[in-house]
């Protein structure tokens, strides 16, 4: 381009996005971004055209979980807007960098309740970290490199910009915009050395590892770190893959549906060290006697975690890169390494479940055993998700694409696509539950369009079992609204997106299904049918310490 | 409890609101509120807010808005006054 050509702000917002290195966006057009549209017309960053502007963020999210980059999304004003809310929540929640770009109507019409005008950047402001209305087209490309910037830097976040359709069309000469870096804070010498006296007298000590240390491109560090210390350590939702399968010490999942032996090691710790996690509810249970013997160690990016819902013994905010490596050293607990070993034994899954029923856990280790390394799995939310989390096994974090802090159903399959068109030569196979899966179901149309060759594993107890889990537990049986029996013919829709698939009823047809799966060269529905008397354990009951977890004995007592 | 805050912010339309909203969702009601505009783009405002709660709870939070340059906690009174006295 010649210096001092004028081109649209329309245009600009295609170049930002080329200049950040922004090969693929999704969304769905509309009245107030036709100009953007148009821009996007003919140029090379590509576009990838969902059904409903839920899905195009979701995809976003699968996008920027799978590969590590900030993922970008388009939408229309009014309900195009509102429809990328919920997804833009979930990015919040667990902190993923997403670039939402919302067209809005003119400036000189907003606040006359316009046609398809709705106040996005009201909106956005709970459910963003930061956001922007574009209202000169003087500030279009500054706040857009503004936008990758806050998204992708200290705890990451989505971003959304709203611009006018008037900005879209209005002329400005491209200039890349001289930005002031944002400053990460620094983890302090004094508090380093105080954590490493807390960790030398420790003789129970414990990791508890968060999505944080995946997000922090700190997994090797974690590793390192693991390996000098010789720490039992435990992992969040998110945090499952950053710890190596089968490292020695490692209970896995812990909390609400953790392990046995990860929340019996963590009850009876007596230091904790917690990195990049911010002790969720569904991870500590009853907070006051969650690890109620252990100092803690607090180390995140984010110093408004810190002493947030447990007051830390020593906080360190800063790059888990270089605080793993600074409080890494041998520590003496080879009483503790035998006892939390004792525990694992003690506490191991029981996959043998004689009969002819579909057992899922037993089910989802085999595929786990069975995926190539270079693999995405992601799923929706409720018993399946729980069931992957526990039985399943993943190389890294960006491996594992859940819905963790937002809990959103309907996540698994448009992240899939997201995690597809990142990871195109991945083995991409989202599992789902026949609830979750209509949620966002138009989403078939967008692997067809594409031919994204994502596997679909879908559990079906028609029900939606989670909760109807809990009803069964603690409101008396009283089965209100979870009964979904009347589910359509799933292999059937499926074909009607040019997606084969089969269903599966018993045991035995497991081994086979899953191998012709993951055989298939394009996309592939396997429909599972299981029974609904399976519910997820163990349990750690609402409001109970995690010490107090209920098992299929104890419901059957 | 009450605790004062000052804050310094950008001037943007909706920064208002921004610190309004998590005061609020993170469980402080506002008793009281000042602001000046300044001569270098930047707001001042001086908030004194209720709650059982911690106020580094909200401090943090409202130091992670972009817009947000500063956030102080000041002192209570009764505390402030003892350190004059010492």
């Amino acid at each position: 381009m010649e210096p001092g050509q004028m081109i649209r702000g329309a245009d600009a917002v295609i170049k930002v996005l080329a200049a950040h290195g922004v090969t693929t966006v999704f969304g769905y057009p509309g009245g107030a971004i036709m100009p953007i549209y148009d821009a996007l017309y003919g140029s090379p960053v590509e576009h990838l055209l969902s059904r409903h502007e839920q899905g195009a963020a979701f995809a976003a999210v699968g996008y920027a979980r799978a590969s590590g980059k900030t993922g970008v999304c388009f939408a229309t004003s009014g309900p195009g807007a509102t429809n990328l809310i919920t997804s833009l929540a979930d990015a919040l929640l667990d902190s993923v960098p997403v670039v939402a770009i919302t067209g809005q109507v003119s400036t000189a019409v907003i606040g006359t309740d316009a046609f398809q005008e709705i106040d996005v950047l009201g909106m956005s402001l709970s459910c963003t970290k930061h956001s922007f209305m574009v209202t000169d087209v003087n500030d279009l490309i500054p706040t857009l490199y503004q936008a990758f910037e806050i998204a992708a830097s200290g705890r990451p976040g989505p971003v959304l910009v709203d611009i006018p359709k008037d900005i879209q069309i209005a002329h400005l000469e491209y200039r890349t915009p001289l930005l002031a870096v944002t400053n990460e804070p620094q983890a302090e010498m004094s508090d380093i050395d105080a954590a490493r006296a807390l960790l030398a007298q420790a003789k129970q000590p414990m990791l508890y590892v968060g999505g944080g240390v995946g997000m922090a491109g700190a997994v090797d560090q974690l590793r390192d770190f693991i390996n000098t210390t010789g720490m039992p350590s435990v992992a969040t939702l998110k945090g499952l893959g950053s710890i190596a399968h089968g490292t020695p010490g490692y209970l896995g999942m812990l909390g609400m549906h953790g392990g046995k032996a990860a929340n019996l090691a963590v009850q009876d710790c007596d230091l904790l060290v917690v990195a990049g996690a911010r002790f969720d509810d569904r991870v500590t249970g009853r907070l006051a006697t969650f690890a109620n013997k252990a100092k803690v160690i607090h180390l995140d990016i984010d110093a408004a975690e810190l002493g947030k819902l447990r007051q830390p013994d020593v906080a360190i905010a800063g790059d888990l890169r270089q605080i793993f490596p600074a409080l890494a050293m041998s520590l003496n607990i080879t009483p503790w390494q035998v006892e939390v070993e004792h525990l694992v034994r003690k506490h191991q899954w029981d996959y043998q479940h004689p009969g002819s029923l579909i057992y899922a856990p037993a089910m989802l280790r085999r595929l786990a055993n069975k995926l190539p390394e270079d693999s995405v799995v992601c799923c929706d939310v409720g018993q399946h998700q729980m069931w992957v989390a526990q039985h399943m096994w993943f190389r890294r974090p960006e491996d594992h694409l859940s819905s963790a802090g937002l809990g959103t159903m309907g996540f698994g399959l448009p992240a899939a696509i997201g995690a597809q068109v990142a990871r195109p030569d991945a083995t991409v196979v989202t599992v789902s539950g026949d609830g979750s899966f209509m949620m966002n179901v138009q989403e078939l149309t967008t692997i067809k369009r594409r031919k994204l060759p994502v596997k679909i594993l879908l559990i079906d107890n028609q029900k939606l079992g989670m909760v109807k889990q809990w009803q069964q537990l603690f409101f008396e049986a009283r089965y209100s609204e979870t009964d979904l029996s009347d589910n359509p013919d799933f292999v059937l829709l499926a074909s009607a997106f040019d997606i084969p698939g089969r269903t599966i009823f018993s045991s035995d047809e497991v081994e086979e299904a899953l191998t012709e799966m993951l055989a298939a060269k394009g996309p592939y529905l396997l429909h599972v049918a299981i029974d609904d008397a399976f519910n997820v354990w163990p349990l750690v009951p609402p409001g109970a310490s995690n010490s107090d977890m209920m098992d299929e004995m104890e419901k059957q007592t | 409890m009450i605790h004062s805050l000052k804050l310094t912010v950008q001037q943007r339309p909706e920064v208002i609101e921004r610190v309004l909203r998590v005061t609020r969702h993170r469980g402080f009601t506002v008793t009281q509120m000042q602001m000046r505009m300044n001569d270098d783009a930047s707001l001042s405002l001086d908030m004194e807010v209720d709650s059982e709660r911690a106020i580094e709870l909200l401090s943090n939070q409202l130091n992670k808005l972009i817009d947000v340059t500063q956030c102080m906690v000041l002192l209570p009174l009764n505390l402030q006054q003892q350190k004059v006295h010492a």
